[in-house]
């Protein structure tokens, strides 16, 4: 797949990484953030200014490979009334899909 | 000095230890960064020998790992960055043979009145 490929790549380079639409399916993010290999709070610190650049109802994939993140990124979003549409683990990355609501 | 009132939450962080423990001098920054993530309204009162972490000759000089990892300025350039605000009071520039000029630029000085206000006012006060 296509974004299969790019979030492979996206794991060596820090900076937010556009995914276009056609090459993506209908659930997939309008951008990557790729915080694998960075402890807390980088993660917190990074998707807080990453959602900054999209617009409300994009979605933002956070890649992490601190353990807390996820009970990080659900009272994250709870507090900032963001919304957190999925995690889930692929060798050792967390994929924390987030909605931007406001 | 009050808090504003467009934030919902507010923390006021109390920092009390100096650049003699530095292993403690990053962790009140880390925490006050990750509140202003959250879009809490935060600030740091350094008391007793907090202040001497806001000095502008030691802040490149320390750090909680020694010379392992990110100087202490790191920690605090995040927080502040982020509109974390740095408070202290008179006295414990005092105790440590300080004058706000050695601080780094935008340390705002409050008095004890101040401080219970602020914390009587935030949602949490997390002292270390």
């Amino acid at each position: 797949m296509v974004r299969r490929r790019l979030l492979d790549l996206s794991i060596n380079n820090s900076t937010l990484r556009e995914v276009s639409l056609s090459e993506s399916a209908a659930s997939a993010a309008d951008r990557v953030l790729d915080c694998a290999g960075m402890s807390c709070p980088l993660p917190v610190l990074k998707t807080a200014q990453a959602i900054k650049d999209l617009a409300p109802g994009q979605v933002l994939e956070l890649l992490a490979t601190d353990p807390g993140v996820e009970p990080d990124m659900r009272a994250w979003t709870r507090r900032t009334g963001n919304e957190l549409l999925s995690v889930s683990k692929t060798d050792e990355v967390f994929h924390v899909l987030i909605r931007r609501v406001k | 000095m009050t808090w504003t009132k467009e934030s919902p939450t507010k923390i006021l962080y109390v920092h009390t230890h100096g650049i003699d423990d530095p292993g403690r001098c990053a962790t009140p920054f880390f925490l006050a960064s990750a509140a202003a993530a959250m879009e809490f309204e935060v600030m740091i009162y350094f008391t007793m020998f907090g202040p001497t972490l806001l000095r502008r000759d030691v802040i490149d000089k320390i750090g909680p790992k020694g010379d392992r990892g990110q100087p202490l300025r790191h920690f605090i350039e995040q927080a502040t960055g982020l509109g974390v605000r740095l408070l202290v009071c008179q006295p414990s520039l005092d105790l440590n043979d300080l004058s706000l000029d050695d601080l780094i630029d935008g340390v705002e000085v409050i008095g004890a009145a101040t401080f219970n206000d602020l914390a009587a006012a935030a949602d949490a006060v997390v002292s270390f």
